[in-house]
């Protein structure tokens, strides 16, 4: 977890909403030609996309989420989308291989992906999630490799006032950031935005856009605001060791995941909507002179994970969810050398159609051993 | 960030299949000759592509042959799903494919010199086991007593039938077939491959246990291993699981937080034993 002494030693400045204006503005001109992905709003709901000025980011909603449920509502704070940094980085279908009928290769680069990105007003959580699927996929994923390296600054988000749904504190992943950043920004009240510089980059922004030290009393606000988010986020879950002991406790409890898993209807939308879910199924499109090799979102959840076509691994539903849970919070770990899967986002809840709460099955898990 | 070039790990080797060995009535061997120095560890894979369909991951069944500017490869293959249903269909002497890897660890070759060996593959399990038996057939000296367990469900359905008893003549190396039904003509064992683990030779001191066969078979053999004094870090198996890229970055081949294809799919019985017994993990 995040200390908030470990905060002070950065140092806060302080600007309007005009400002962040002139952030993205210092941006464009510094990388001529970048491209700025983001949260936005098309026709009214959020997305992840291309953004082209402040007016298309949410900026003037806040979010309403609750297991199985999100709404938009007038205010300043948003905190995310369904979709996430994944959607540029792993899109959901993706090309990998273009072959002709006699096994050569038409065209094994897409040369249309854009060579400069910028991410900007991503959350920390979204932060730890790239962190979590470089560890898994750079230098060994064609597509991602490629549009990872395109991110040459990333801009955050932090938030002040965590969803209903959200437990970064407990994953250690926000609701501040640390390190992995160029500028952050927090909004403390509807028109005031704090500003920290986390590289080289972030200290030239705040220099170039000519950004005043924070006074005293809006860092003592802006240290409470993060307090306070972290402090309502850890009373919704016990601590990450506790949870993790009790989950390596009851791997073979199958009684227990049955009920966990009860309902669960094995759609898939958890792991879509995580933004460190990788895994991926590859089929071929086949048109008149070629095929092309497509990698496609799969989900650990959906019956097919597992399937073989000389039986199933994962036959019964409690088995897939089981792996979901155990995956973000025991595996992850192992294959990224110590990254927690989970980022503490709370989509997976929001966007179960049955309301299936991460949360609730992980306090069930540790209620099991005391 | 910087990061070198990386050059798209999904291309692939195109491959002419030059012959093909009838083994069982479901299933073919494939002899595949690549234009290069191909070299392979026994037991790893390789992802064959037929076009317009998909990859599978095959064993080599054999060592690669290098034959000057080229290797031979063999791939045993039985008909289970679509790919390997039109491999046996379309795929003959002339056909190509796409062929890459080798992918996986394979089995270990160098750590278990000197040991006694008990190798027990179940039906189509025998076909990364193959190379193995090769391997120490070419390095003979390197390893101690070797003793085979090779059982399938019928007599029919075991492979490499034309040359099973020639590894009999390999010194100091016993062959124990079985079959799970009696069948006419059948003079060796009726019942499990992994009753045969009772009747091995080998000084249990110094003995390891390379095991291949469905998920099934492996579990009794493990039982039955132990139950004969093996340790569990004596014993190896080799797994499967859907694959579909072969470098660990689809996620779909996970078996704990281990994936199959890139962790394995050989394993030290110690290393997995927490998970091996957990049923759909």
């Amino acid at each position: 977890m995040i200390k908030v002494p470990e905060l002070q030693q950065v140092k806060l400045y302080a600007g309007k909403l005009s400002d962040l204006e002139r952030v993205m503005e210092y941006l464009r001109q510094r990388f001529n030609g970048a491209t700025f992905m983001g949260y936005k709003l098309q026709n009214s709901m959020p997305v992840f996309g291309e953004i082209n000025s402040l007016s298309d980011m949410p900026i003037r909603v806040s979010d309403i989420q609750r297991p199985g449920y999100y709404e938009l509502i007038a205010g300043y704070r948003f905190r995310l989308s369904y979709a996430s940094p994944k959607w540029y980085l792993l899109p959901p279908e993706h090309s990998i291989l273009k072959v002709s009928p006699d096994y050569e290769f038409v065209d094994s680069t897409n040369n249309s992906l854009a060579n400069k990105v910028v991410m900007f007003g991503i959350k920390s959580c979204d932060l730890n999630a790239i962190a979590v699927l470089d560890a898994i996929l750079i230098g060994k994923h064609p597509i991602y490799t490629k549009k990872r390296s395109s991110v040459i600054a990333i801009i955050i988000e932090e938030c002040l006032e965590p969803a209903e749904t959200c437990f970064c504190s407990i994953t250690g992943t926000g609701p501040t950031v640390l390190k992995g950043y160029d500028l952050a920004y927090a909004r403390l009240d509807e028109d005031t935005v704090i500003f920290k510089a986390g590289s080289t980059l972030g200290e030239e922004i705040i220099k170039a856009t000519g950004l005043r030290e924070a006074v005293q009393e809006q860092v003592k606000s802006y240290y409470n605001a993060v307090e306070r988010a972290m402090s309502i986020m850890s009373t919704r879950l016990p601590h990450l060791e506790e949870i993790q002991k009790a989950l390596r406790r009851n791997v073979i409890n199958e009684k227990l995941w049955k009920t966990l898993s009860e309902k669960c209807t094995g759609c898939g939308n958890c792991n879509y909507v995580c933004p460190t879910c990788f895994c991926v199924e590859i089929v071929d499109r086949v048109e008149e002179s070629y095929t092309t090799r497509t990698a496609l979102w799969t989900a650990c959840c959906t019956y097919t994970y597992g399937l073989v076509a000389g039986g199933h691994f994962r036959r019964d539903l409690y088995m897939r969810y089981r792996h979901f849970i155990l995956h973000k919070f025991l595996f992850y770990p192992k294959q990224t050398g110590g990254l927690l899967g989970c980022v503490g986002c709370g989509r997976c809840t929001t966007w179960c159609p049955l309301g299936l709460d991460l949360k609730e099955t992980l306090v069930k898990v540790v209620e099991e051993v005391r | 960030m910087t990061l070198t070039k990386l050059e798209n790990p999904f291309t692939f080797k195109r491959a002419l299949v030059v012959n093909v060995v009838k083994e069982a009535p479901d299933t073919n061997t494939y002899i595949i000759k690549l234009n290069e120095t191909y070299t392979a560890n026994p037991g790893q894979f390789n992802m064959i592509y037929v076009y317009g369909l998909g990859e599978i991951p095959i064993s080599l069944s054999n060592l690669p042959e290098h034959r000057g500017t080229y290797t031979l490869v063999n791939h045993t293959i039985r008909i289970v799903g679509a790919v390997t249903r039109a491999v046996m269909l379309h795929v003959g002497a002339g056909s190509q494919v796409g062929v890459r890897g080798p992918y996986g660890n394979g089995w270990p070759m160098r750590e278990i010199e000197g040991r006694d060996i008990v190798i027990v593959a179940g039906g189509i399990g025998m076909a990364p086991l193959r190379p193995v038996i090769k391997y120490i057939e070419n390095n003979r000296e390197r390893y101690g007593r070797v003793n085979i367990l090779y059982g399938a469900r019928n007599p029919e359905l075991l492979l490499y039938k034309y040359e099973l008893n020639k590894y009999t003549v390999i010194p100091n190396t016993k062959l124990l077939l079985s079959s799970d039904i009696p069948a006419e003509g059948w003079l060796h064992y009726v019942g499990f491959v992994t009753d045969l683990i009772n009747y091995v030779d080998v000084d249990l001191k110094n003995a390891i246990a390379l095991v291949c066969g469905p998920e099934i078979m492996m579990k009794v053999a493990i039982k039955n291993l132990l139950k004969k004094g093996f340790k569990n870090e004596d014993i190896f198996i080799s797994m499967e699981r859907r694959m579909r890229c072969g470098i660990g970055v689809c996620g779909t081949c996970q078996f704990g937080h281990y994936f199959i294809c890139k962790d394995g799919p050989v394993f030290r019985y110690s290393d997995i034993e927490e998970y091996f017994w957990v049923e759909g993990i």
